[in-house]
């Protein structure tokens, strides 16, 4: 048989029009947490090459680790199979220079703060950092929900190309994500975002920029309300998660929620928003912040409004109710 | 006359390029990783000889663009101009209860096919785009759907109908449709022609057993009944897939499992069938090697993989009142004998004396495996889909 030619594909064109680019073929991800993993599984799967930023190689390898983590869990159950697993790592790479996102189509920032202002400054570094490397088409996106991408992207040379993009860390299977429009954001930025929400097979929730957004906002009013009910002794912590979960459909009551994401995001989350608004609403619960200050930040240390077994399991007795 | 047969799934498009005058293949190829990274079209020209193009197709359009490209170049093609092209023929999946027939692609044929889409929502889409850009790029050519659905059409309704409550079937359409329509009938008509049957005074069983798989019962010409269901996890079992199964054992397990929606689709689907079993592969050949050397689970998916094709063999032969000729084709079907064989065991009371020897080492070819003195002709045919939507096109548009 004869011997395989390999030759491009572009000189077989019909027509010699130029050829619109693959969108998104690659997108970059700085900071590589839970959200970052998550937001990288999601990207390759669905044929996106993913680069992530790390501030260290042994940072990286835990993303890699816990990404391999993630996938054998669905492989477990039943949500995946190994041959896509290879395939799915074979396009998430770590990297620990900005140099490495100069071809990619969408930069993500995803990194872990502490306090409000430390956050918005290391992030607005991170915009500017990305932005001497990529091209002037590529958008730069940040996760956050809770700081406005307007002012995170003060100080770029084109903030036309900010946007948020909030994709819920909170359930990986989410199918909606929040698109906020900065004020300086421009329209075909956002449009070209909206095409990435479509490709990764989700729904594109659009938002005009404000801290918290829909989820966020909504969420921290609730877990306040339940810790009020709680703290009066109107009735348990669990019971409380019972009625929120058969009452309002949903998969986990506003503790186990908390616990989940982690109380300490969510004291964060809450800070921001009192810092916005002024509105008391906004300001956390006593019980979270005893909590977060004795580290017990929900399901990541083991300890939060529950207790959990090594495998994350709920244990019956609970921290708060112990009393 | 050239008729192009296209094939479009989600990330790949299969063509063929055909002469209907004198039946030979000019070219063939694939289009693979359509809109994902590191895509490429591969084509096969009349003397094998093989071409590898690389580089971006963003979208289905494209890849037919390059497909055209292609068959019309100096250095692989085999066409002065597309408009040596005469007609296309479009391989669709699922046609649901309206369409019958194949039939010429029109404005009316498009919108009814699109009521369709929630039948089988990831292989009909892709299907459309292919059927949407070869309008645009090929405006004059007349176009013809030709449906995977549509040879089984002719099943009676106490065989396609489920035992749900029957307002699920008129307002889902949920019944039993069946696949690889065509290939079920290319075989049997194949066979006919060897073995000088008259098709229309017959009693076909064809098993089409590759990586998905059904069983079809052919009587006089038609289908009668066919394994697979709405969807093509229903029937035997197959590489990855359940085949039959209780259904209370998937409610059950995603139970236990807590599992959703989307993950017991991929269970049935993806996980299941002999790969599930064996735990070995979803490949025959690997299983076969597996319990060659003594691995249990391997023998007992083979012995299970073969008992429910023999269960299916005397269901329609229960069906059909006899069976007249058992045909076996696919990609297991045309080349594994010992799946033929073990098969075909124990069936001498139903007047199937089949010829080991005669079986042995046969692949992808048309071959008659009973003895003579069999009662009922057990034969292999490579299967041939492509000539079926190529005759259908040329029926159609030359009317």
């Amino acid at each position: 048989m004869a011997e395989m030619i390999i030759e491009p594909i572009e000189k077989y064109g019909l027509s010699k029009k130029d050829r619109p680019k693959i969108l998104f073929s690659k997108i970059g991800i700085v900071g590589c947490g839970s959200v970052g993993q998550g937001l990288a599984i999601t990207a390759s799967k669905h044929g996106i090459e993913v680069i992530f930023l790390e501030l260290n190689a042994e940072l990286i390898q835990h993303s890699l680790d816990e990404i391999k983590k993630q996938l054998d869990e669905e492989i477990n159950h039943w949500g995946l199979t190994p041959s896509e697993k290879t395939a799915i790592l074979s396009r998430i790479k770590g990297t620990v220079k900005y140099e490495d996102f100069s071809d990619c189509e969408l930069v993500i920032e995803a990194i872990k703060s502490t306090t409000r202002e430390s956050s918005l400054d290391v992030r607005k570094q991170v915009f500017k950092n990305i932005e001497k490397q990529v091209t002037r088409e590529c958008i730069i996106a940040t996760n956050s929900s809770t700081l406005v991408v307007t002012e995170m992207s003060s100080e770029l040379e084109y903030n036309d190309r900010c946007v948020s993009l909030h994709i819920s860390s909170t359930a990986p299977g989410a199918t909606v994500v929040e698109v906020a429009r900065g004020l300086h954001t421009s329209k075909e930025s956002y449009d070209k975002v909206m095409k990435f929400v479509k490709l990764i097979d989700k729904i594109a929730i659009p938002v005009i920029e404000s801290p918290g957004l829909i989820s966020v906002r909504l969420f921290v009013v609730l877990l306040n309300e339940a810790c009020e009910v709680l703290m009066e002794g109107v009735s348990s912590m669990e019971c409380i998660d019972n009625t929120m979960r058969a009452c309002f459909n949903m998969p986990l009551g506003p503790f186990e929620f908390a616990d989940k994401v982690g109380l300490d995001k969510i004291l964060r989350w809450m800070e921001n928003l009192f810092g916005e608004f002024g509105i008391s609403r906004y300001v956390a619960s006593p019980m979270i912040k005893k909590l977060v200050r004795a580290n017990r930040l929900g399901r990541a240390t083991g300890i939060g409004f529950y207790t959990y077994d090594q495998n994350g399991k709920k244990v019956i007795e609970s921290a708060c109710c112990e009393e | 006359m050239n008729i192009l047969v296209l094939n479009c799934g989600s990330s790949s498009i299969k063509y063929q390029l055909l002469n209907i005058d004198n039946k030979t293949v000019l070219a063939k190829g694939i289009v693979e990783k359509v809109g994902l990274k590191g895509s490429f079209l591969k084509n096969e020209n009349q003397n094998g000889d093989k071409v590898k193009l690389e580089g971006e197709v963003i979208d289905h359009q494209i890849g037919i663009e390059y497909i055209l490209g292609v068959l019309i170049s100096k250095e692989h093609g085999c066409l002065g101009s597309v408009k040596e092209i005469d007609a296309v023929g479009h391989r669709m999946v699922h046609g649901g209860e309206r369409f019958q027939d194949s039939c010429l692609i029109t404005e009316e044929t498009i919108r009814d096919f699109k009521a369709c889409i929630p039948l089988a929502p990831l292989h009909n889409p892709a299907n459309l785009k292919g059927l949407l850009a070869m309008q645009h790029l090929l405006p004059d050519v007349p176009q013809v759907a030709v449906f995977d659905t549509a040879f089984h059409q002719t099943m009676p309704d106490y065989a396609y109908m489920y035992a749900i409550p029957y307002s699920l079937y008129k307002k889902y359409g949920i019944r039993r449709y069946g696949f690889h329509g065509w290939s079920h009938y290319y075989v049997a008509r194949r066979a006919c022609q060897i073995l000088k049957m008259d098709m229309n005074n017959s009693k076909i069983i064809t098993a089409h057993l590759g990586n998905g798989a059904s069983i079809t019962a052919i009587l006089n010409g038609k289908s009668v009944d066919t394994s697979m269901g709405l969807t093509p996890v229903e029937g035997l079992i197959m590489g990855t897939r359940t085949g039959d199964m209780d259904l209370g054992v998937l409610t059950f397990i995603m139970e236990k499992e807590e599992l959703n929606l989307q993950i017991a689709n991929t269970l049935v689907n993806k996980h299941s069938g002999m790969l599930g079993i064996t735990g070995v592969s979803s490949d025959m050949r690997e299983i076969e090697t597996a319990a060659e050397t003594g691995n249990e689970r391997a023998i007992l998916g083979l012995k299970m993989y073969q008992y429910r094709v023999k269960k299916y063999i005397g269901a329609y032969a229960a069906a059909m009142g006899g069976v007249d000729l058992l045909i076996f084709t696919g990609g297991i079907g045309e080349n594994d004998p010992v799946t033929r064989e073990e098969t075909c065991k124990g069936l001498e009371y139903m007047g199937i004396e089949f010829d080991p020897q005669k079986n042995a080492g046969v692949r992808s070819k048309e071959v008659l495996l009973s003895k003579e003195s069999s009662k009922v002709k057990v034969m292999t045919i490579p299967t041939n889909e492509e000539l079926i939507i190529v005759e259908h096109t040329h029926r159609i548009i030359t009317g």
